[in-house]
């Protein structure tokens, strides 16, 4: 067991070694100025130098990996230019507004994708199976950007159920104390009802266009993995024992698919996590996503990284808590 | 395998799950709040903020809200951008031979530290503009400021007293709008600064995140990419404002914007595309404001491509231009047709139809060609940044280029690219824009004519004419005499002379000046503007 921790521990800092040298390159390599994007194409020419300079674009490319790497081992990933503020800083604060959408889309998309998905596996090829494959299917196909601008224009600008873009009112928005910087935690603790509805009203329609794609993705891969369980021997022996259908498939077929269906919660989670960009943009979401967007249309290189690190991190991190829960609970991969 | 027949007790679960996710979905919410009456809301594409320091910032956004945050000396009048008015100072004497202005200023104005605001602030201020070097640094240092002069040529001479000396008689409201626009004359709270000094920075760190002035309102939070928060200021020495506060959401989505604005969750829009003008100026609760910029958006040509060296070649591309036909289409809420390289509003700008003689022409455009000796035509690269309306502007001119039998090579690219490419003199041509910041002749003329030294060492990349590589020893001498010129009437006809002679032969093909657009809600009311400023403190509702 300890060889194995050692592995994935060598193997996790490969991976991540191996994106900050990527990330580095690709820095590097984009025609992007990062002088001019700080300063503007007005700057003087000895201001110009002068920036040059600090950032140390003057060394020797192996001497700014190096001065990069030993950055990044302390966690610094410098100045944000767009924001003059260290990126560790910004992304610390736009990232629980992302982590709060993402997660509350994809406490909508599974519960609502793992029983779609069982229930088509049990009723292939019939009316429900064929519904819920379509509603995969516009999941997959209409673009969030698209789907978020109709959602806006239906339920916020024609039958006002639900707040628009933002996460708050203006109204309320400097009234919650800056805590945690998930709104609906914050508001609540504080005692902040109204205001706590008011995010509640912002959130449903942006989160809810995520779990759609999100439960298109995990109703699919759950119906293929319950078809499969069907098909298995202990299946038919459990209803030749008279066991009911219903009992045979949710909690005998479920239990083995189980692992597998986290396995794609999680992948779904961290694609959302890593920045629903479209949606962001859409609904004015100040989130991780659309600082990362602004920061590559700007060329502000810090940020890129540290938010392509981060990234990486979420996936490799995702990736090592279903490895570990595949080998606790399905004693085959061990 | 047989198909198992439905029954209850398979469905009861997961459509009890689906019913409470639907009833969440599903539950009504109580209809949005309109805006606060004492605020003004606004959404705008605030992304590029990055310093608050006045010496650093160029962009539009930081720009207003530093003018409505921090007060300078003097101000534009803001139904007359030529004129300035008192600010900071009261008022000004000038000496008889123009070389020096002596600034009365306003007495017992405290910082929000509580620090009193005197003329050693004032000065300070803008030492420290000219010590730090940045873009603004020019405003100061193309008037004869100098690192080394410049704590001689402006100095305190008590707490209310300011006197500016000149090397030259320049035109004394030149320099008046210099300081109103460019935020060199921002008046700093230079002991609360100085306690945060970092390195010898001058507090340029420390105004990072911060302003550290007087004005109408202070800025008590900023988000970057989220939203701004101004508050009036209670301690102000002028009128305090109707509204007490101005917050500005991040909304990078026009389409969002347009939402907003047609709900009421905000009063103004800032960044709507033609589309969502041409709609929404049909509203009856939305009024389409529209202020002619100091910017002109333009073909930068390179003087050092073969081709465009000869300025016959410059004039026949001017012929491919349609300028009619994009002022309508694509330029329509915009831009203004603008051939000439002074911007409308300026003082010495020739009037809109002088100023833009051009028209598609195509038998012209291939006639000067065969004059210049480029009959078969040629091949040149255009490139071009993020403006909206870049693409669809360069691809009509190509179109029209190819008939005379140019080809153009578009590129798209990232404005910091484009910028880096620019100033380091790497294209052919480019369709970018230039920003002047006074409303003045000689704002675009020292920049878009004038070039102080053509040789690569020189590195002049604030200049558009050195990037352009085009240099003309008689036009700098022109440019330098109407400038020095004491009589308003014959300087303002020697800029019309200059700008009908660069109609003809000059560096550029200048195309269009642009419009700063705002849907503005009916309930607001008094949104003033000009190209150089918003006052947010004349809005009430």
């Amino acid at each position: 067991m300890g060889r194995t921790a050692l592995r994935t521990l060598v193997s996790v800092a490969a991976t991540l070694f191996g994106l900050a040298a990527l990330t580095f390159l690709i820095g590097r390599l984009l025609p992007l100025d990062p002088v001019t994007a700080i300063l503007g194409d007005n700057a003087s020419q000895e201001a110009y130098d002068a920036m040059y300079r600090q950032l140390g674009l003057d060394q020797p490319i192996l001497v700014q990996f190096g001065m990069y790497l030993r950055d990044l081992v302390t966690f610094d990933f410098g100045m944000a230019l767009t924001t003059g503020r260290p990126v560790l800083s910004d992304i610390a604060r736009v990232f629980p507004a992302t982590l709060e959408l993402a997660t509350v889309a994809i406490v909508m998309g599974t519960s609502l994708g793992i029983p779609l998905g069982v229930l088509a596996a049990m009723y292939r090829n019939t009316v429900i199976d064929h519904t819920v494959r379509i509603v995969g299917l516009l999941g997959y196909s209409a673009p969030n950007f698209w789907l978020g601008l109709m959602g806006l224009v239906l339920f916020y600008a024609t039958l006002e159920w639900v707040g628009g873009p933002g996460r708050i009112d203006f109204v309320y928005e400097w009234d919650i104390e800056p805590g945690t910087g998930f709104l609906l935690l914050d508001s609540a603790v504080q005692g902040k009802w109204e205001a706590f509805g008011n995010v509640f009203s912002h959130i449903i329609l942006p989160a809810s266009i995520l779990a759609f794609g999100a439960l298109a993705y995990i109703s699919r891969m759950t119906r293929s993995f319950m078809i499969e369980q069907l098909g298995q021997e202990y299946v038919i022996a459990a209803r030749v024992k008279g066991l009911s259908w219903a009992r045979t498939v949710w909690i005998h077929a479920f239990r083995n698919i189980a692992v597998q269906v986290l396995t794609v919660v999680a992948l779904a989670y961290a694609f959302l996590l890593e920045g629903a960009v479209l949606t962001e943009t859409v609904f004015a979401w100040p989130g991780f996503g659309r600082y990362l967007t602004n920061a590559l249309l700007v060329g502000d290189m810090n940020a890129v990284v540290g938010c392509t690190l981060l990234v990486g991190v979420i996936f490799v991190s995702l990736n090592l808590i279903c490895d570990v829960l595949y080998r606790v609970f399905d004693p085959r991969t061990r | 395998m047989r198909t198992p027949r439905i029954d209850a007790m398979t469905l009861r679960r997961p459509i009890m799950a689906a019913s409470v996710l639907g009833l969440a979905l599903g539950v009504p919410q109580v209809g949005h709040a309109a805006t606060p009456p004492t605020a003004l809301v606004m959404a705008w594409n605030i992304d590029a903020i990055s310093t608050w320091d006045p010496a650093q910032i160029g962009e539009v956004v930081t720009n207003e809200l530093v003018q409505n945050t921090c007060d300078a000396l003097v101000d534009f009048d803001p139904s007359d951008p030529t004129k300035v008015q008192p600010l900071f100072a009261t008022s000004w004497d000038v000496s008889e031979d123009r070389k020096q202005i002596t600034f009365h200023l306003q007495e017992g104005a405290t910082f929000p530290s509580g620090n009193e605001a005197t003329a050693e602030d004032v000065a300070w201020s803008m030492h420290r503009v000219v010590k730090l070097g940045f873009g603004n640094a020019a405003t100061l240092t193309e008037y004869g400021f100098t690192e080394d002069n410049v704590e001689d040529m402006i100095q305190a001479v008590d707490d209310t007293t300011l006197v500016m000396k000149l090397d030259k008689p320049y035109p004394t409201d030149l320099i008046l709008q210099a300081v109103a626009a460019n935020r060199v004359a921002a008046v700093l709270d230079s002991e609360e600064i100085m306690a945060n000094e970092e390195d010898g920075d001058l507090g340029n760190k420390y105004l990072t995140t911060r302003t550290e002035c007087i004005g109408p309102y202070r800025l008590v939070r900023w988000n970057a990419g989220e939203g701004i928060m101004l508050e009036a200021n209670e301690d102000y020495y002028g009128e305090a404002p109707a509204l007490s506060r101005v917050v500005i959401r991040h909304v990078a989505e026009p389409g969002t914007q347009r939402l907003l604005l047609t709900q009421g969750d905000v009063d103004v829009a800032r960044d709507l595309t033609p589309e969502d003008l041409a709609d929404l100026e049909q509203s009856p609760d939305i009024t389409i404001a529209k202020a002619l910029k100091p910017q002109l958006f333009y073909w930068n040509m390179n003087n050092a491509y073969e081709p465009l060296s000869n300025p016959k070649v410059r004039l026949a591309l001017r012929y491919l231009i349609d300028y009619q036909g994009l002022g309508e289409t694509v330029m329509r809420y915009s831009g203004a047709p603008r051939a000439s390289f002074v911007q409308i509003g300026a003082f010495g700008a020739l009037d809109e139809k002088a100023g833009q003689p051009f028209g598609v022409d195509l038998e012209k455009a291939k006639q000067l060609l065969t004059e210049a000796g480029y009959a078969d035509g040629f091949e040149m690269s255009v490139l071009f940044g993020t403006l909206p309306y870049s693409a669809p502007i360069a691809q009509s001119v190509q179109q029209n280029a190819s008939k005379v039998g140019i080809k153009l090579n578009l590129e798209r690219m990232a404005n910091a690219q484009l910028f880096s490419r620019v100033r380091g003199r790497e294209f052919q041509s480019t369709m970018q824009s230039w920003q002047t910041s006074v409303p003045d002749a000689h704002g675009m003329a020292s920049r878009q004519i004038y070039n102080p030294d053509n040789s690569a060492e020189a590195k002049l990349t604030q200049y558009p004419s050195w990037r352009a590589s085009w240099y003309s020893e008689e036009a700098n001498a022109k440019v330098d005499a109407a400038l020095m010129e004491p009589d308003t009437a014959k300087r303002e006809q020697m800029y019309h002379d200059l700008q009908e002679e660069m109609l003809q032969d000059g560096p550029q093909g200048f195309m269009f000046q642009i419009y700063d657009v705002a849907g503005v809600r009916n309930e607001l009311k008094g949104w003033a503007w000009n190209g150089f400023r918003v006052y947010y403190e004349n809005t009430s509702k």
